[in-house]
């Protein structure tokens, strides 16, 4: 049985936006709320969520760290960014324009 | 029953009536005693899980479970014990512990069936003293049941999961049939006159019976979808869930919700941290 990779995102107050934490595999989202409690609890937050990986959908899909496997079909679909993005509050890394 | 928002709160336990005092430690020890004991159950288990995730979360939930144990070990000594003597001390034959859990959790389907049911038995109770007249309880409660919603949760999940796997849902269903009817029992007897004493006063929200179909309405459903429901006995009965079976009170002591038998002497010894009691703290 394949378990699907869910994304979480947390805050430590209302404030602030949700950042990227990390992720956990579960088979579905009540154990994935679960995983997520228990493994990113070294915090107090205030709010932490789960999103199944499969329902984020890139921009640029060769970079982003939130694509399990790139579909070749889906190229034509890619849009290339320059300079930084960020990712829920979290800054990430993205490839040059080609 | 009292009339529980006109009548003032007990702040301590001096204030209490006589003969809800010992009734009221008899609950909390069996409470305390038992997370204790389940604590270590899953602890037993958070090396080969079947994932790491789950594996991360079963030693988190062990370690909530002796955090829940030693803060109700914690209230008792408001009602004259000494909390550390009663945690370090005892010997096995004065453990309270639920009987289900004399012996170990041996499977993975049996670390679960113990969750959804003897953790799920457990909570019930927990959460019929959200409300408790007797302050100190009240005031411990909520944070205990909230993380016991993520245990719900993950028992939940796991049963459901299980019995999607051909191979281990026989297993799954003989672990729930072991666990179901001891937890049923562990709630108690309507007409022991301590557990009614405890009901009259606003200790404790409601009488055994009402606690038992709380509990099975939390989780019939899960039963039902791990297609173990019928088997068990268990079933709805309109917006209610039904238990056909008998509850067997031979030998039950209402005070240690226990029908003889006891825990071993190695368990004890773990429960207690014999060996390290030289590095205990104050």
């Amino acid at each position: 049985m394949k378990e699907p990779v869910y994304e979480v995102f947390a805050r430590k107050s209302r404030e602030e936006p949700l950042r990227h934490i990390g992720f956990i595999n579960a088979s579905d989202g009540d154990l994935a709320r679960v995983y997520a409690w228990k493994t990113y609890d070294e915090q107090n937050w205030a709010e932490m969520c789960v999103v199944p990986r499969a329902a984020i959908i890139p921009l640029d899909p060769t970079e982003s760290q939130f694509v399990t496997a790139l579909p070749d079909e889906h190229e034509d679909e890619i849009v290339h960014s320059q300079g930084t993005g960020s990712y829920g509050g979290a800054d990430v890394a993205v490839k040059e324009a080609r | 029953m009292t009339d529980t928002l006109a009548a003032p709160a007990f702040e301590k336990a001096e204030q209490l009536p006589d003969d809800v005092r010992a009734p009221l430690r008899d609950l909390i020890l069996a409470l305390a005693d038992s997370k204790r004991v389940l604590g270590l159950r899953y602890s037993d288990r958070m090396l080969g899980s079947p994932t790491l995730e789950a594996g991360i979360a079963a030693s988190s939930m062990a370690q909530d479970e002796w955090g829940h144990a030693r803060l109700t070990y914690a209230l008792l000594s408001d009602l004259g014990d000494e909390p550390r003597a009663l945690e370090h001390e005892r010997p096995a034959a004065e453990f309270r512990s639920i009987a289900a859990l004399d012996a170990g959790l041996e499977s993975w389907p049996a670390m679960i069936a113990a969750a959804l049911l003897v953790d799920g038995a457990l909570a019930t109770q927990y959460a019929a003293l959200l409300n408790s007249r007797y302050t100190p309880v009240h005031n411990r409660v909520q944070k205990l049941l909230d993380e016991e919603k993520f245990h719900f949760q993950y028992a939940a999940g796991w049963a459901r999961r299980i019995a999607q796997v051909p191979e281990l849902r026989g297993e799954l269903a003989r672990a729930l049939e072991r666990f179901l009817a001891p937890a049923l029992a562990w709630l108690g007897r309507d007409d022991a006159p301590a557990t009614q004493r405890l009901v009259e006063e606003g200790i404790v929200a409601a009488a055994p019976s009402a606690l038992r179909a709380r509990f099975l309405a939390r989780v019939g459903p899960v039963l039902e979808d791990a297609g173990a429901a019928g088997s068990l006995g268990v079933s709805r009965d309109g917006d209610a869930w039904a238990y056909a079976g008998s509850i067997d009170w031979a030998g039950w002591n209402d005070a240690t919700r226990r029908a003889g038998g006891g825990l071993d002497e190695e368990t004890a010894a773990r429960a207690r941290g014999d060996k390290n009691r030289a590095l205990l703290m104050d």
